[in-house]
């Protein structure tokens, strides 16, 4: 295993000890931390692996909300309908991604934008199943305490982030992982060579919406209730992408360590400045990306990224 | 005479969002930079015109001579000083960046204006002429016609002038431009302080038209893009074709299954447009 | 206990010092990384405030940036006018000692997680007493699951839907009355006076109080006797209503009912113009309620009705810190230079109400102050308040109005009518 894997590993386990320390908000925060990783490394495994643009992460986050919402209202228990919500949606994705991956660079991007739009506005219209614009409640039975809901929800999610990133270290060491490193570099190439890239890349999709939509699904249950407009957000689309690109494109480790910085940014920037958080946010961003076009991983191998770029 | 008004309203509704994509298909075409801050110039364009209508009553339409140079020049700029530094990484770090610069100008403008939406209403209203009992709004009919000679100025431009051959050229084939002295870095921050200008301008002309808040920003870059990928990317004649093929789909979709529908449909027809024809209705040619 | 996080912290940056120079990436990354962690729990653990003596803290979250950012700078308008003339009077006095008001803003950027999130972070981190409700009823539903844990009194100034207080929630109130109440007396007027009125059509925004408030629209419509000839929602974000309105004028309805926010409402009224749509009655929830729809709108505005909770025109002698309807509407305009509207009362009211409630419990105690909350029946310039058992509001008539002459004239309830309904929107 390489190292940096196993400095993921070890970061997460790290996070795993934050009950010790902190109070229920402080889970309330882990848990979100837990939740932008999941999707960071999993956005990583179609953006930096196979160097795909995807924008389809909040459509597979509203469909795991809803998915789980609906199944949980018919009566299932929580664990089928996430573990539902997740099989549905690896099919769903591989299926779309074996027609949507066929479009490349700023034209995928669109697509797996508009993909977003689609599901929201099918979900917005199915009133009957989903409530519509009205949004769904989600009747969970809420633990007995503050803290041991809290615990609960934030061990759930640091599972699916645990789950999450040895789905992504086994990828990449797999052939899997190898044969979408190649896609990404030359596609014409890899398919001339006998590799099936269509099927590679459904696979890399499916997988990078699995676990999205698990985390959509335990969401939906910590909020008790949903709207379409919250969970299809574009902006669950768009975060991934800006905390992969802080902490560096194709690194699990980059990726999740760019969540959490973002989670920080985004809480002591929304705290300290109530009317002006997003344009501070927007300067942040701007900054990182002029300043630090690499994350933060090249901090440490600026050196060898300079290189690397002219070979 | 439903089917007519109907059909009637989309063609005007159509030239209108060729007018708010025109500048975006610009960028997308010639930088190759999906430019996500054009939602939030529109709408300063909007705020433009509204600012001086309100106080010194300023009507859009001469208002327009000066949003041209204002929003050229500031589009010059951010392309010089910020967006060039990173243009030749890969297609996310510009989009990216051009989203944190729009949070930047989102928040100043509900910082500036505060979020609550305005209305320009000329006074008196401009009403609207019904010929067959068929009616259509005369400010609508008069942004259209704007709409429509500023897309053939920037036609002319790029036909006929100088710069805007090479941007022509740019367009097609970069390398080959740099090969025949083309200043590349010049010609992107001239189209995109082109693009800018004329988002600019559809802003004050949208200001007639639509309620103006910071807020709806988000909006107007969503038509933009659907509008490109119908049309197809960088091409006059593209976003005029993207534009009136959404708003007929909008407006028939919208008749016939629901308004509620109509979002879906558009979406829906995004995608099989990107699948089965990526170049958009009127093919890739060069930005003619 | 709060100083161990940053203890650790610190210790954990120290080793990562060491670890640099012996210069093992792995151990560098996890420690960063660990740093990293730990300083989120250190101070979100550290991050409260020291807590003054004498003042009482109240929570209010509110959507000060995204879509809903107009309604909650509204808001803040009502709790910052009722802060300041509690503060004015000395502030609320708790068993004869007085105790200066301090509200706790916070933006949660319209959006219900955030929503959730900022108010467990001012329950938690910011010490808050009590809570003013999220905006909206999908919010104030979310949130008032967190409020409901820690039994913190919280009272909901902008959630009507009844789903949001059949929870069986003990700690939330609201000052909004269920939604029917609003179409009910509006449809009876219109029958009563417009008896020609038979064919209604309802257009909605696909969101959660518009198309609640339709749908009640529906019901009354057709529990007096009227036809409803379409009935069609629109997405959140249309941009043009042309079509809609074209088929609803082939339909030719007496009565037009759009429901959406102001934007959507300036829209769809600036097509009807364009478009030549005339009815005898249109009616437009929320909209007209506003200052700014009055003025944005025009001439377009004249005659259209629409209902809200609360009105300017009201006269109630209230038993709150601001007295009668008139003090408030001029206490409100002095501070504003503009004339209240329902969202702005219901905040202020919102506050006064807990003044009432802390007062008479002679306590900060929270489970004190929510049984004198449920308690409460009085008259307010809000209009007679007494909660029901599901905590939301039942005492309340809220009026039916139309806009006249660039005014808004009351047509229900009877007691403060100003004014007989006049047909024909143009």
């Amino acid at each position: 295993m390489k190292r940096a894997n196993l400095a993921l590993l070890i970061v997460l386990a790290c996070l795993a000890a934050l009950p010790l320390v902190g109070g229920a908000y402080a889970l309330r925060l882990g848990t979100m931390a837990c939740m932008y990783a999941i999707l960071a490394l999993s956005w990583n495994v179609v953006g930096g692996l196979a160097g795909y643009p995807s924008f389809a992460t909040a459509a597979f986050f509203g469909f795991g909300a809803y998915a789980t919402g609906v199944l949980l209202n018919a009566g299932l228990p929580l664990t089928v309908s996430i573990l539902a919500a997740l099989i549905g949606s690896f099919v769903l994705a591989g299926l779309l991604g074996a027609v949507l991956l066929r479009l490349r660079g700023h034209y995928f991007a669109i697509a797996s934008l508009s993909l977003v739009g689609v599901l929201r506005e099918l979900v917005n219209n199915a009133t009957d199943l989903t409530g519509g614009g009205m949004g769904l409640n989600i009747p969970l039975a809420s633990g007995s305490s503050i803290m041991a809901d809290a615990l609960f929800f934030f061990y759930g999610m640091w599972g699916l982030l645990l789950a999450t990133a040895l789905m992504v270290i086994a990828v990449s060491a797999s052939k899997l992982g190898f044969g979408l490193v190649c896609i990404r570099q030359n596609e014409t190439a890899a398919n001339m060579i006998g590799l099936n890239a269509t099927l590679y890349k459904s696979i890399a999709f499916g997988l990078s919406a699995c676990f999205v939509a698990a985390a959509g699904g335990l969401y939906a249950a910590w909020v008790h209730y949903i709207d379409p407009s919250d969970v299809f957000d574009i902006l669950y689309s768009v975060k991934p992408i800006v905390m992969t690109l802080m902490g560096g494109l194709g690194s699990p480790l980059g990726a999740a360590c760019g969540a959490f910085l973002y989670l920080v940014l985004e809480e002591v920037v929304w705290r300290n400045y109530i009317q002006i958080h997003s344009g501070v946010l927007g300067v942040l961003i701007v900054a990182l990306l002029l300043l630090l076009p690499h994350g933060l991983v090249s901090l440490r191998f600026r050196n060898f990224w300079r290189k690397a770029k002219h070979v | 005479m439903l089917a007519a008004q109907i059909i009637i309203n989309a063609l005007v509704l159509g030239c209108l969002y060729a007018c708010i994509a025109i500048g975006f298909s610009l960028v997308w075409g010639v930088l190759n930079v999906i430019n996500l801050i054009h939602g939030s110039i529109i709408v300063l364009g909007a705020y433009l015109a509204w600012g001086a209508y309100q106080s010194m009553a300023i009507s859009p339409w001469y208002v327009l001579p000066v949003a041209v140079p204002v929003f050229f020049v500031f589009g010059y700029l951010l392309q010089r000083l910020l967006l060039n530094r990173v243009l030749h990484a890969p297609v996310l770090v510009t989009l990216t960046l051009t989203f944190g610069l729009d949070l930047i100008l989102n928040n100043a403008m509900i910082y500036f204006f505060k979020a609550d939406y305005r209305k320009l209403t000329l006074k008196p209203p401009m009403g609207s002429v019904s010929l067959f009992h068929v009616v259509v709004p005369v400010d609508r009919l008069i942004a259209t016609v704007l709409a429509l000679a500023l897309t053939g100025l920037l036609y002319l431009l790029l036909r006929h002038s100088r710069i805007g051959r090479a941007i022509v050229a740019v367009r097609l084939d970069r390398d080959a431009a740099i090969l025949m002295g083309v200043d590349v870095r010049s010609i992107y921050a001239i189209a995109f302080g082109i693009g800018a200008a004329l988002a600019g301008c559809a802003g004050v002309l949208m200001a007639l038209i639509f309620p103006i808040s910071a807020l709806t920003s988000s909006s107007y870059l969503d038509k933009a893009f659907v509008v490109c990928v119908l049309g197809g990317l960088g091409s006059v004649s593209g976003a005029l074709a993207g534009g009136l093929l959404l708003a007929l789909v909008e407006g028939i979709g919208s008749a016939a299954i629901g308004p509620a529908y109509a979002t879906t449909l558009s979406f829906a027809l995004l995608i099989v447009f990107l699948l089965f024809r990526p170049q958009g209705l009127l093919g890739r040619k060069g930005f003619e | 206990m709060r100083d161990l996080p940053c203890w650790i912290a610190v210790t954990i940056a120290g080793s990562e010092m060491g670890v640099w120079m012996s210069g093992s990436k792995l151990i560098h990354w996890s420690a960063v990384l660990g740093t990293a962690v730990m300083a989120i729990a250190s101070w979100s653990a550290s991050g409260s405030p020291v807590r003054a003596e004498d003042v009482i803290r109240f929570g209010a979250p509110l959507p000060l940036t995204g879509p809903l950012a107009p309604e909650g700078i509204k808001q803040q308008q009502g709790y910052d006018l009722w802060a300041e003339q509690a503060n004015k009077a000395g502030g609320i006095s708790v068993g004869g000692k007085k105790y200066k008001v301090e509200i706790v803003y916070a933006d949660y950027q319209s959006s219900t997680p955030r929503a959730v999130q900022t108010t467990e972070q001012m329950i938690t981190q910011d010490n808050i007493n009590f809570l003013f409700g999220a905006f909206g009823s999908g919010a104030a539903k979310a949130a008032s699951t967190v409020s409901e844990k820690y039994k913190v009194p919280t009272i909901a100034a902008a959630a009507s839907s009844s789903q949001v207080y059949d929870q069986g929630y003990k700690y939330l109130f609201g000052t909004f009355t269920p939604n029917d109440t609003l179409t009910t007396p509006l449809t009876q007027i219109i029958k009563s006076k417009a008896p020609d009125v038979k064919k209604v059509a309802i257009l909605a925004r696909n969101d959660l109080f518009p198309l609640a408030i339709a749908q009640e629209m529906e019901k009354s419509a057709k529990a007096n006797g009227l036809e409803v000839v379409y009935f069609e929602k629109y997405a959140i974000g249309t941009l043009d209503h042309s079509a809609a309105l074209s088929q609803i004028k082939s339909l030719d309805p007496q009565w037009i009912f759009i429901t959406g926010y102001i934007n959507d409402l300036l829209l769809a009224r600036k097509q009807m113009v364009d478009q030549e749509l005339k009815a005898q009655v249109v009616t437009m929830i929320a909209g007209p309620a506003y200052q700014d729809f009055i003025e944005s709108a025009g001439e377009s505005a004249e005659n259209v009705t629409s209902a809200s909770w609360w009105h300017p025109a009201e006269r109630y002698d209230g038993k709150d810190i601001f007295g009668s309807t008139e003090n408030f509407v001029k206490l409100f305009h002095d501070k504003y230079k503009s004339d209240p509207d329902y969202g702005q009362a219901s905040a202020a009211v919102c506050g006064a109400l807990f003044q009432m409630a802390i007062e008479r419990a002679g306590s900060l105690d929270r489970d004190k102050v929510r049984d004198e909350l449920a308690k409460l029946d009085v008259v307010t310039f809000w209009g007679p308040v007494k909660f029901g058992p599901n905590g939301q509001i039942n005492s309340l008539e809220p009026p039916v109005f139309q806009i006249q002459g660039s005014k808004p004239v009351v047509l229900f309830p009877l007691a403060i009518k100003q004014g007989e309904l006049k047909l024909g929107v143009n």
